[in-house]
């Protein structure tokens, strides 16, 4: 029987306001001064230090509370409990698979904790084309830093797994820099199991950090509650109309009642696709046609090596080493540039992203513990031909994300398999298997480049994942090319915040969580200072 | 070649799974269709098409002994009844509307490129046709293909029994 203590349970116990599910039933009315939609990084952040500054805040949660007693390290319950529509969230021609989180906590209850500053390239490329001309490296540092103090972000001082390791092995052959990645853990036991929620508590997501302190303040938390509609007049937001949702994100009864939230003010944080979706839903202003554009992915390639020796991917933390050597030696806007990782290797996430079937896919399963999967994470979004996705709503008002594979992203779908098939030949691979419907496996570097070079980069042929949303709601420094004002006001609305990954006018370029977490650390304090004149920072 | 070529990739796209094949089968199909889900739950005809979608896919993975492989089936069966249980209603709908096009014969024909019954249907055709959709030029197939693929083997490696196939020693203790 495990000893470790569940902060979630013992704070249950202790009296939290936590309302839907099987919680306390849903009240009817809620009145207070800021209602937060979403529990993941831009609103587990915000909750913090709105309730700091002794603001009286209420969190909706569409997603179920589940903490470190339910995480069994299984991936078919944590695909079902944690993750959008089932971890299976697709764009709509089905190309592209969305791994995003779904649960109190967000995404960060489930990413494998890697973290990053928005690299200054990035930045750069916002304060020259969106005029966000406070989005400067150095302006940004003291908010990053006390994220990173927050939530214990560090480079990794344990030695990387073998996973890992053979990127770093396999580039230093070939003169590319690999570097440790910055994790958010604070005494990881090293399981490899962040992906379906941490056993131990160890990884500091807003389910352990934030989200509790803000609860233990007084703050309301509703779960398996889904926003549904602002009800807008005048420029502000008058209310929001909330409903009881199943684990599956079904309605609990269409005709039933309604919550109705009313609020000072409000923060949309319910990642990229999901707050453009609500907006939509809410028939928002958006005079420029610029709500749900420009909503951003990295889209992943991959390729998968049979190594000599035991590789154990699903062992150790999950992420330790990256290179970000193919977003360095080129420009931001030519060619599109990619950072590369590793994935760590579960069950269900091996079997079913492996290309192929049948007898020959039946001999690669056995090769499973000798497995690696290389990741090529694309930076999209910094050229004429990467506009990325529209979000859109389907007849239930659910949202879809149309997203076509350009020309563009599929040409660096080939180049990074490329790059990636031949640091794992340097690396000692005997096989190695691109992401493609139409390649086979080839045993040697000469014959994977050939085989690679001829395939038809076509989507749904070559395999595309993501596990980053971005973008829809992006800000800029006129409304004529954003939905959001530098500061986090929506441009139309004034009593709305949007508080995310929507309001990158870009994709970052790397995963995006301590993005989120420095840049509403800084809205988030200047809102608590205009709403109550009080400074307030994260502890 | 499956489906009438002067229908554009994108037209197929637009529609969905269930309006691309009511317009490819010429609505022959329609009147017989039955839906796949019944209460959420695959019927026995769509239990039959993932039956054999299982064979194929999982052959060589499946346990060779007769009484086990019909056992590791009903259990993968079951499994993606549960699975089918956690998604979204639309995924339901769309699911649904396509393993009840595939139930009938023309759409049988049309999307998976068999002539075959289902019951019919052995593991060397069922082989030949999913490598067809596979690698497609009709967007339609290879969406069908996948989620087969990705629905039957996700499924599969969701049970613990799967686990020795792979050589998985299962979570670490703590």
């Amino acid at each position: 029987m495990s000893s470790i203590k569940d902060p979630i349970r013992e704070g249950l116990a202790s009296g939290w306001k936590v309302f839907g599910g099987a919680h306390a039933a849903l009240p009817s009315n809620i009145t207070c001064d800021v209602a937060i939609i979403g529990s993941g990084a831009g609103a587990g952040i915000s909750a913090e230090l709105l309730t700091r500054a002794g603001l009286n805040v209420v969190i909706i949660e569409e997603g179920q509370l589940k903490s470190s007693s339910d995480f069994k390290q299984r991936e078919p319950q944590a695909y079902a409990s944690l993750y959008q529509e089932a971890a299976g969230r697709q764009t709509k021609d089905k190309s592209i698979t969305i791994l995003q989180g779904r649960s109190v906590g967000g995404t960060t209850t489930v990413n494998w904790t890697s973290s990053f500053r928005t690299p200054p390239t990035t930045l750069a490329y916002w304060q020259e084309k969106f005029g966000l001309t406070d989005y400067s490296p150095e302006a940004l540092a003291p908010f990053f830093q006390q994220a990173e103090e927050r939530l214990n972000i560090s480079p990794w001082q344990t030695a990387p797994n073998e996973n890992n390791e053979l990127l770093r092995r396999g580039a230093a052959k070939l003169g590319i820099k690999a570097e440790v990645i910055p994790r958010n853990v604070k005494g990881c036991y090293n399981l490899g199991s962040c992906g379906m929620g941490c056993p131990t508590n160890a990884k500091q997501s807003m389910l352990v950090t934030t989200i509790p302190f803000a609860l233990a303040q007084g703050a309301t938390l509703l779960v398996e509650t889904r926003a549904e509609r602002f009800e807008i007049a005048n420029g502000r937001i008058v209310s929001l109309r909330c409903i009881a949702v199943k684990p599956n994100a079904a309605p609990v009864d269409r005709a039933g009642p309604a919550t109705q939230i009313i609020a000072k003010h409000y923060i949309l944080a319910g990642g990229a696709i999901n707050s453009p979706a609500l907006l939509k839903r809410s028939d928002a202003p958006d005079p420029h046609h610029r709500l749900g554009t420009r909503t951003f992915l990295h889209p992943v390639a991959i390729t998968t090596a049979v190594m000599p020796n035991l590789v154990a991917a699903w062992d150790g933390a999950p992420q330790s080493i990256y290179s970000d050597h193919f977003l360095n030696t080129q420009a931001i806007d030519g060619p599109i540039g990619f950072k590369l990782e590793v994935a760590p290797l579960h069950p269900v996430f091996f079997g079913a992203n492996l290309p192929g079937f049948g007898e020959k896919q039946a001999q690669l399963f056995r090769q499973y513990p000798h497995a690696n999967v290389m990741l090529a994470l694309m930076r999209d979004g910094f050229h004429a031909q990467s506009v990325g996705g529209k979000v859109e709503l389907r007849g239930d008002g659910s949202p879809l994300l149309d997203y076509p594979l350009t020309d563009y992203v599929l040409e660096g779908a080939r180049r990074s398999m490329l790059a990636m098939a031949e640091i794992q030949f340097e690396a000692g691979a005997k096989m190695v298997y691109p992401g493609h419907e139409m390649a086979a496996g080839t045993s040697t570097w000469a014959d994977t480049k050939r085989s690679i070079e001829d395939l038809p980069m076509k989507p749904l042929l070559t395999k595309i994942g993501s596990a980053h949303v971005m973008g829809g709601c992006a800000m800029a420094a006129d409304d004529q090319r954003g939905v959001t004002r530098p500061d986090g006001i929506h441009w139309q609305l004034e009593n709305l915040s949007i508080h995310d990954g929507s309001i990158f006018p870009t994709s970052i370029g790397a995963n995006p969580q301590l993005s989120i977490y420095g840049a509403v650390n800084r809205l988030a304090q200047a809102l608590a200072k205009r709403l109550t004149n009080k400074d307030v920072v994260l502890a | 070649m499956y489906g009438p070529p002067h229908l554009q990739r994108r037209t197929f796209l637009k529609l969905g799974f269930a309006s691309a094949v009511v317009l490819a089968v010429a609505g022959g199909a329609v009147a017989l269709m039955q839906p796949g889900l019944q209460q959420g739950k695959l019927t026995e005809s769509s239990r039959l098409i993932f039956t054999r979608a299982a064979q194929a896919i999982l052959a060589g993975t499946l346990p060779s002994d007769a009484v086990r492989n019909q056992l590791a089936i009903t259990d993968l069966l079951d499994r993606i009844d549960t699975f089918i249980g956690g998604t979204p209603d639309h995924v339901k709908a769309e699911l649904s509307q396509l393993l009840g096009l595939l139930g009938t014969a023309a759409g049988r024909l049309a999307i998976v490129g068999l002539s075959t019954a289902w019951d019919k249907v052995n593991v060397s055709e069922m082989t030949l046709a999913l490598q067809g959709m596979r690698v497609s030029s009709l967007a339609l197939r290879v969406q069908v293909y996948q989620a087969l693929h990705d629905i039957v083997s996700a499924s599969y490696f969701s049970g613990q029994e799967s686990w020795a196939v792979l050589g998985y020693p299962g979570p670490r203790e703590i």
